[in-house]
């Protein structure tokens, strides 16, 4: 799998999604981000390393406290990469419009 | 994840609908693009079967493979496809075509459906995609 597959599947989830909400908020520590949830701390860390798969969230530590934050780069890679679908959609679709209208001259040319 | 985009076309929605399981015809305009040239177009058009467009981009043939899952004539079409040389991940294209005067209007939604993801939960990808710049700026908490 490459970056986009993990950051798409990290995005997929609404705990993950939460977890991003609360981390774009500021720095925090693991206990604090499960503190919302009604899941175990071991969820939460699957969770968050999920998040770190896709490089959305950034680790460091600080002593004994690990402190959480949100690299929001990828997001725009995420957002980019979907965009980039729109257009691909809308250039095929011209193609087949245009398809189209060159069939109609060329049966308008036959009956004249 | 779902992104959408719909378009008018003068033709009748059974010209439009045809466009994309015609071999002849798709292999103009559906996934080919402007660089390169379309190789193969093979199209079992029955639900279930398969379809696969080989583009040629600088030399390197680009195989978009997929499956239909839905065909009801000038109405509506659903297939999954992939790009196996970028991504293993198939994903879900439904186009549905509704009379429009003398044409048709089209809206074409592309779902992404992955693989752990799909037989879970119903939440999830529809409008992430609009909601992700907002969610850098405003963050509920």
């Amino acid at each position: 799998m490459n970056n986009l597959d993990h950051i798409l599947i990290a995005l997929a989830d609404p705990t993950r999604r939460a977890i991003l909400q609360r981390l774009s908020a500021g720095e925090a520590r693991v206990t604090e981000l499960a503190h919302p949830f009604a899941i175990s701390l071991n969820s939460v860390s699957k969770h968050i390393r999920m998040l770190e798969r896709a490089h959305l969230v950034h680790r460091r530590r600080a002593g004994r406290e690990h402190l959480l934050s949100l690299n929001a780069a990828p997001l725009d890679h995420a957002a980019a990469w979907m965009e980039s679908q729109r257009l691909l959609w809308n250039s095929r679709l011209n193609a087949l419009d245009a398809m189209l209208k060159t069939e109609d001259k060329k049966k308008k040319g036959r009956s004249r | 994840m779902t992104i959408q985009v719909t378009r008018s076309f003068e033709a009748s929605p059974e010209r439009v609908f045809d466009a994309w399981l015609d071999p002849q015809k798709a292999g103009q305009w559906l996934f080919a693009t402007p660089s390169g040239q379309m190789v193969r177009v093979e199209i079992d058009a029955r639900v279930g079967g398969s379809f696969v467009f080989t583009d040629r981009r600088d030399g390197e043939d680009v195989d978009h493979v997929g499956e239909y899952l839905e065909i009801d004539r000038a109405r509506r079409l659903v297939f999954h496809f992939r790009v196996p040389k970028f991504s293993a991940q198939n994903t879900r294209v439904s186009i549905d075509i509704v009379p429009e005067g003398s044409g048709c209007h089209l809206t074409l939604t592309h779902d992404d459906v992955l693989p752990e993801y799909a037989s879970g939960s119903q939440a999830g990808w529809t409008g992430i995609l609009n909601k992700l710049a907002e969610f850098l700026k405003e963050p509920l908490y």
